[in-house]
Formats: structure tokens, sequence, C-alpha cells
């Protein structure tokens, strides 16, 4: 069993396809979501809390079904939506605490989870601060703590670096790091920034038009993409590159000292540097090139041209 | 996760049950509409003609008071059904002032600020949403209407020094009825129209526009036509009638304002139906962030 099951799953909104039989079986720790403005991101999240019915296929987070057994799964999951979301006039602590409360937290409880959610998510100090009083940043992580309160299985969390300075982004990325990190929590974020989804989930869910572009393993993904390489070198690049041919390395040359080389599993950079050690050569640069986020979601949108897009990109060719 | 570890933990002790969350909701709604000091301003506001119906009724029970007062006033010490329908009229009305302030302080914060994405992401549906909230502001409105107006019968009853409250128990049931059909409907129509204004000050005026301005409609269509049926637009008269008729007392002298108590009922039951509609379109069309 997936953390989420999605069987063929069709949603209209206003006799509109929003999202068109998707399949898939998601099991990562930490799942992104990415997908260019209008792929059915936001659609997929709401199916998911049950706010949508499917009118076809099947929608499941840890098995249960999200129409039938959505107070279930909502009791389970913690939801940080995309734009400002919270009760302006309420302090931050009794903003957590209600949102704890109706997750399903005693009063009591939910009021010291309240405090323990603010100070891990850096807002101790202004937890009775009127949330209309907070920056954006700040708000960003009253919603983060909201969603983290009632010990969540599983943590949605839309576009959660939007708006956000450099400084405040990076907090927010360590911290769902940690969060990933402690394991009991699984988390699926959406986010248009692959920096984000990079740095923090395990398992990415492309959307595009409403379908599945791609869905894989992130890690899986660079390792088998991971053996391609760019040097640059000073002195004998000729003789240079028919030794390294001699490992079994597929290589061509160019002009400045440019080698570029796809290189097989059992030979490491260190047997390039022997030889270029051994023949005088220095390299300059090498940049094993892995198969970054940015190249699959590329490809992924390459790839899932449907026919339409297909016919367009033929005719802008000509 | 602790305070001072700063770090995560997951929770794992008991869950309340899902049909609580709703008393969740109507606790903080009733904070919520109770934490201003203009709300308690005008409960004790609303209590005040309970007060004086009070002395009335102390009045009325005290030989020495009425013999002091003499034959002419006997009449206005009367405590039976026009006296109390008198209290359930005055204390109905300032039920629609303070629900005209308090309902919109439980929607249109939480409309403005966008909170019901997050507040629906939780184990309650949109009815129990709107049923939270009209339970806050249904206790709020009883606080001045059928709880006073009980306590007042119970008074009489007891200062009374024949026996009073059996042979008048018909007073009580109408006022219990008359006050809740009356709070009821308030509530919902104080819920829904607020749901579509942004701004409280707005809201607030909307609330009685409802309530007053389909009563010059209503006496247009009357005029117009030359039917009594334009007064079911009348809430006012409407609810007259059927609070006479729930006490009991005297029929009023022009009979063209006496409308058939079954119409009455269909009337406010589709107008409640119309606001539960506007509720459902209003709350469902802002449930999740649209993206």
């Amino acid at each position: 069993m997936g953390v989420i099951d999605l069987d063929g799953v069709e949603v209209r909104l206003a006799n509109r396809v929003v999202l068109n039989n998707l399949t898939g079986e998601l099991h990562g720790q930490a799942i992104g979501l990415l997908g260019p403005n209008g792929a059915g991101k936001s659609t997929l999240i709401n199916t998911l809390l049950g706010f949508h019915l499917p009118s076809k296929g099947k929608a499941r987070v840890f098995g249960l079904d999200t129409h039938k057994d959505r107070a279930e799964i909502r009791g389970g999951i913690g939801f940080m939506p995309e734009n400002d979301s919270f009760i302006g006039n309420m302090s931050g602590v009794r903003f957590v605490r209600y949102m704890a409360e109706l997750a399903g937290l005693p009063s009591g409880v939910a009021l010291e989870r309240a405090h323990e959610a603010l100070f891990y998510v850096g807002l101790g100090e202004v937890r009775y601060r009127k949330v209309n009083t907070y920056s954006l940043g700040m708000k960003q992580l009253v919603k983060l703590a909201q969603a983290l309160a009632h010990g969540p299985k599983l943590l949605i969390l839309d576009e959660p670096t939007n708006g956000l300075d450099p400084v405040a982004r990076q907090r927010m990325i360590q911290l769902i790091k940690d969060i990933r990190k402690e394991g009991s929590i699984r988390l699926l974020i959406s986010s248009h920034l692959l920096r984000d989804i990079d740095q923090t989930c395990d398992e990415v869910l492309i959307l595009k038009n409403g379908r599945i572009a791609s869905l894989c393993n992130i890690e899986e993904e660079r390792r088998s993409n991971r053996s391609f390489m760019e040097l640059e070198t000073v002195g004998a690049t000729e003789r240079f590159s028919v030794s390294i041919r001699g490992l079994g390395c597929e290589c061509a040359t160019f002009p400045g000292g440019r080698i570029k080389l796809v290189i097989p599993d059992h030979i490491e950079a260190r047997d390039l540097y022997v030889i270029a050690s051994d023949q005088g050569v220095q390299i300059r640069r090498m940049n094993q090139r892995r198969d970054s986020l940015e190249d699959i979601f590329l490809r992924a949108m390459d790839n899932d041209q449907g026919p339409n897009d297909q016919a367009r990109s033929a005719n802008g060719r000509l | 996760m602790a305070v001072y570890k700063r770090n995560y933990s997951a929770y794992t002790g008991t869950v309340t049950p899902v049909w609580t969350r709703v008393l969740v909701l109507a606790r903080y709604a009733f904070e919520e509409a109770w934490s201003s000091k203009i709300t308690v301003g005008l409960f004790v506001f609303c209590l005040l003609p309970c007060v004086l119906s009070l002395v009335v009724i102390y009045l009325a029970d005290n030989p020495i008071a009425r013999a002091l007062v003499g034959g002419r006033a006997q009449e206005m010490l009367a405590i039976n059904a026009k006296f109390f329908l008198k209290v359930l009229q005055t204390q109905s009305w300032l039920a629609l002032v303070m629900a005209s302030w308090i309902a919109p302080r439980l929607i249109t914060f939480d409309l403005a600020d966008n909170a019901l994405p997050i507040l629906l992401s939780h184990p309650i549906s949109r009815f129990g949403y709107v049923f939270g909230k009209f339970i806050a502001l249904f206790g709020s409105l009883s606080l001045i209407t059928w709880i006073p107006c009980l306590l007042l019968f119970a008074d009489q009853g007891y200062s009374s020094s024949q026996p009073w409250a059996m042979s008048n128990l018909q007073i009580a049931m109408g006022l219990l009825a008359g006050s809740i059909i009356w709070i009821a409907f308030l509530s919902v129509l104080g819920l829904a129209l607020s749901s579509w204004v942004k701004w409280r000050v707005v809201a607030t005026g909307v609330i009685f526009a409802a309530v007053f301005v389909p009563a010059g409609v209503g006496a247009i269509v009357s005029a117009v036509l030359r039917t009594k049926w334009g007064l079911l637009l009348n809430v006012p008269v409407m609810m007259s009638n059927l609070w006479q008729k729930l006490l009991g007392a005297p029929a009023p002298i022009n009979e063209r304002l006496s409308v058939p108590t079954l119409a009455i009922a269909v009337m406010l039951l589709l107008a409640c139906l119309v606001c539960m509609g506007m509720l459902n379109k209003r709350i469902r069309a802002r449930e999740v962030v649209r993206g």
C-alpha cells in the first residue's frame, strides 16, 4: 500500500476535465508535486482532501478512499494551503490550538502542542501576537505550525516557500528536511520551484495538462544518469583522450582542451586523475554532470506531448 | 515535541470523537462573539425590558402596590398572555439587533481571511461548520429571548397568590416555541447574509434590510393587488400573528392583518431553505484554494 494510490482518477470541474486518468502509486517519504500552472496540482491536492469527487477512478490515501473516508483522512492530514489562510484576529497560539482541537486533540493537549509547534517553527516569541500582524514569512510558518500541531501522518504543503525571502526560504526548507528526517510524517510538497523539490523530496510526480507526465524516484533517476562527465584540460589532450578510451570510456574532444565522456560504472574519477598525472595533463575543471530535476522535468514536459502539442511543435519547427 | 527541545514528535494520545468538532467550532464562535465589549453592552441593554417587566410583575402581585396604583392602572398590571406577548415582541426585536451585530462577526472574519480552506481541511463538513456557528448564534440569542421570558413566567408563577402557572402553561409553551422559531430564523438569515457580505458594518445593515425592506414590498403588493397575501413578505406582521396565536393572546382588532398560520410556517420554511442554499453556495465556493 502506497501513501497515495491513484487508480484512473478523473476529476471534472465545470464540465472540464482537470485531472485525466491519473494512475500511480506514491511511496516516497517526501513526494514532490510539480507541473506548470494549470497542470492540476491544486486540484489533485483538493481531491486527496475530499473536496472534489473523482468522476472516474479512485484515489486513496493510506488505503482510505478520499471521498468515503474523507473525515478519517482529514484527521490524519496536516494541510498548509498556498494562499493566505488563517483567522487574522486570533493570536498565533490560539489559532494553532483551534486547528489542533478541530483535528481531534483534547483542549488541554491542543494548547500544549500549539505552544510546542510554534516554538518548533520558530514563532515562539511572537505566539501571542495576532496573526494579521505577522509578516509574510511568519504567516507561512504559522500555517506550517497548525498543520503540524496535531501530529499528522501526511503533511501536504502547497507552495511552502511562496513569497519568502532567501533566508526565510532556507529556513523553511531546513524545517521540511528536519520533518522528513524525523520520519513519522510523509510529505507531499507542491511547488513551482524545482530547487525546493530537489532539496526536499525523494520522489516526484510531474503533472502536465491534468495527466501524469512523469512519476519517478529522484535518487534512482540520478543514479542511472551519473556517468556523463565534462573535462577541461591543458596539455596533450589528444593523447589523454586515447588513454581514457583505453579504459572503456566513450569520449569526444573539442577545441580548447574540452573533453566530454561517458564513463562505465567501474571507472572512478580518480582513475582519470591518475592517467592525467602520468601524461602531464592538467585537469582544470571536472563536471560530473548528474541528471538534475530540471532535466527530468523538461524531459517530462517534452515526452508527454499530446497530439495537439505535437502538431503545434511541428508547426513551430517548420 | 517539547518547547525547550524544539524538535518534532508525533502525537500518540487519544483523539476526540468526530461529532464533538462541531462543539469546538461553536465554542470558538461563542468566544469570538462575546469578546467584543459592544456585545456585552448590547446584552445588558437587551435585558433592561426584562428588568422592567420584573418590576411590573412585582407590582402586580403586591397588594399594597396595587392599592397604591389605583383602579385605572389595574388593567395595566394584569399579567396575562397579552403582557407576555409584549415582552416576547420586545425581546424578539432586540434579538434582531443582537443578531445583526453578532452574525457578521462569526462568518466575515473567516471569509475575509480566507480561513475556510484551512478550517474545512480538518474533519469537519460544510454542514458541521455552519451548524457550529448556528449553535453559537442561537445560544447567544437564547440568552435574551426564551430564557429571560421563561424566567419571568416562573417568577409570575411563584409570586402569584393564586395557582397561576398551571392554568397558563400555553403562555410558557408559546414563549418557548415563538422564541425558538424566531431566533432560529434570525440565526440562519444572519449567517447566510453575513456570508455574502465582506464588510461587517454592511452585513449588519443588510440583515436589518432583509427584515424590513420586504415588508415595504409586501405593503405595495397588498395595495396594488388588493389582497392581504402581501403580508407574507412582512416579517414583523407575520411574526406578531404567529406569537399571538402561540401565546393565545387576543386577536388583533384589524382582521386584515391576520394571516393563516400554515402560510406563515411555509413562508418561514421557504426563507430558511433559501438561506441554507445561499450558505451552501458561498461556503462551497470558498472551501478550496483555486489554483
